[in-house]
């Protein structure tokens, strides 16, 4: 076998994972060894958490749209809603009626004073 | 908060902003309605297929406006006359009204004059101009038309800008101590559509709005 050096191979793989991990915070920006477990472990949370916003989303435009229709009287509730839009058979979701809420509250009265018929 | 971010202000004055939102899932609600598009081509017209999302669709909605980015160049040009005429004229009317409709399985919040980007629709091509039929909800300055579940004979009217892909996500899969790691990259196909106006909607029944 004819001896081979290995020259910049090993260097060209870590400038980009030197790239990668350039916003982490002390040794795990700086150091190879820990900059390669750093970014698997960033890859892997990003890959989960990619899962995990849909669900935290959810659960936001829930909270925010619960807080609007506490307002609108007594005894209603995000629960009583939803049930009378689905009663209703409209298809917004809540992504749509949060962002309703938020920005066009009057809007969202209305609707739910529709619903509510 | 990411939520934050989301900066769209359609107070009750209708006033037209750069709407920026972060918000990158889709909610796949709808397991009951399937989208609909009629791409308007001269030869013939077809229902195009259409693909999920998440609650956040990778893409990143910032309908900006076009008119103001050509604004911004403008003044940087012109920085003492521009500013004098741009307080005394008005901007450009738009009609002050919104639809929420439903392309490739997710819902958007629709201005005319503003650009999203949805799922890749297959059968259109650039400036193609496309009727997105699945109108949930119409709102205007003094009344809402409230879809059951769609708005009859409401229709979006939009024009194809732009087939293109999403930034790129890297998925990675690793279980710890079993050698196991995929390293796989992916960018979804998205296509931008440019809204050019919202119709028919005035013979349903309306709902004035009520005020706050």
């Amino acid at each position: 076998m004819t001896r081979i050096k290995r020259g910049y191979i090993a260097r060209r793989r870590r400038t980009k994972l030197r790239l990668f991990a350039s916003s982490f915070r002390g040794a795990h920006s700086r150091l190879t060894r820990t900059m390669t477990q750093q970014r698997i472990r960033a890859l892997v949370s990003a890959h989960r958490d990619r899962g995990k916003r849909k669900r935290d989303f959810r659960r936001l435009w829930i909270t925010r749209i619960n807080a609007v229709i506490h307002e609108t009287g007594v005894f209603y509730s995000y629960n009583r809603f939803i049930h009378n839009l689905y009663k209703k058979q409209l298809l917004l979701n809540r992504k749509i009626l949060a962002q309703i809420a938020l920005l066009n509250r009057s809007c969202l009265y209305t609707i739910s004073n529709e619903i509510k018929k | 908060m990411a939520s934050s971010s989301v900066t769209l202000s359609l107070c009750s004055a209708f006033s037209t902003h750069c709407n920026v939102t972060s918000r990158r899932s889709s909610v796949i609600l709808s397991s009951l309605s399937k989208p609909s598009l009629n791409l308007t081509k001269p030869v013939s017209g077809f229902l195009s297929p259409s693909t999920a999302s998440t609650s956040r669709p990778a893409f990143p909605v910032a309908p900006k406006f076009a008119e103001s980015v050509l604004e911004a160049e403008q003044e940087t040009t012109d920085v003492e006359a521009t500013v004098v005429s741009d307080v005394a004229e008005d901007k450009p009317k738009r009609e002050e009204i919104f639809a929420v409709v439903m392309v490739g399985g997710r819902q958007y919040i629709v201005f005319p004059g503003r650009y999203l980007y949805t799922q890749r629709l297959k059968d259109a091509s650039v400036n193609d101009q496309i009727v997105l039929n699945k109108v949930l909800l119409v709102g205007t300055k003094t009344h809402t038309y409230i879809g059951k579940p769609v708005v009859t004979n409401a229709t979006v009217h939009a024009v194809v800008e732009n087939q293109g892909l999403n930034d790129k996500v890297v998925v990675f899969k690793y279980k710890p101590k079993k050698k196991y790691r995929r390293n796989i990259g992916h960018r979804q196909p998205n296509t931008r559509i440019k809204i050019t106006g919202i119709t028919g909607y005035e013979e349903y029944p309306a709902s004035p709005n009520v005020p706050v």
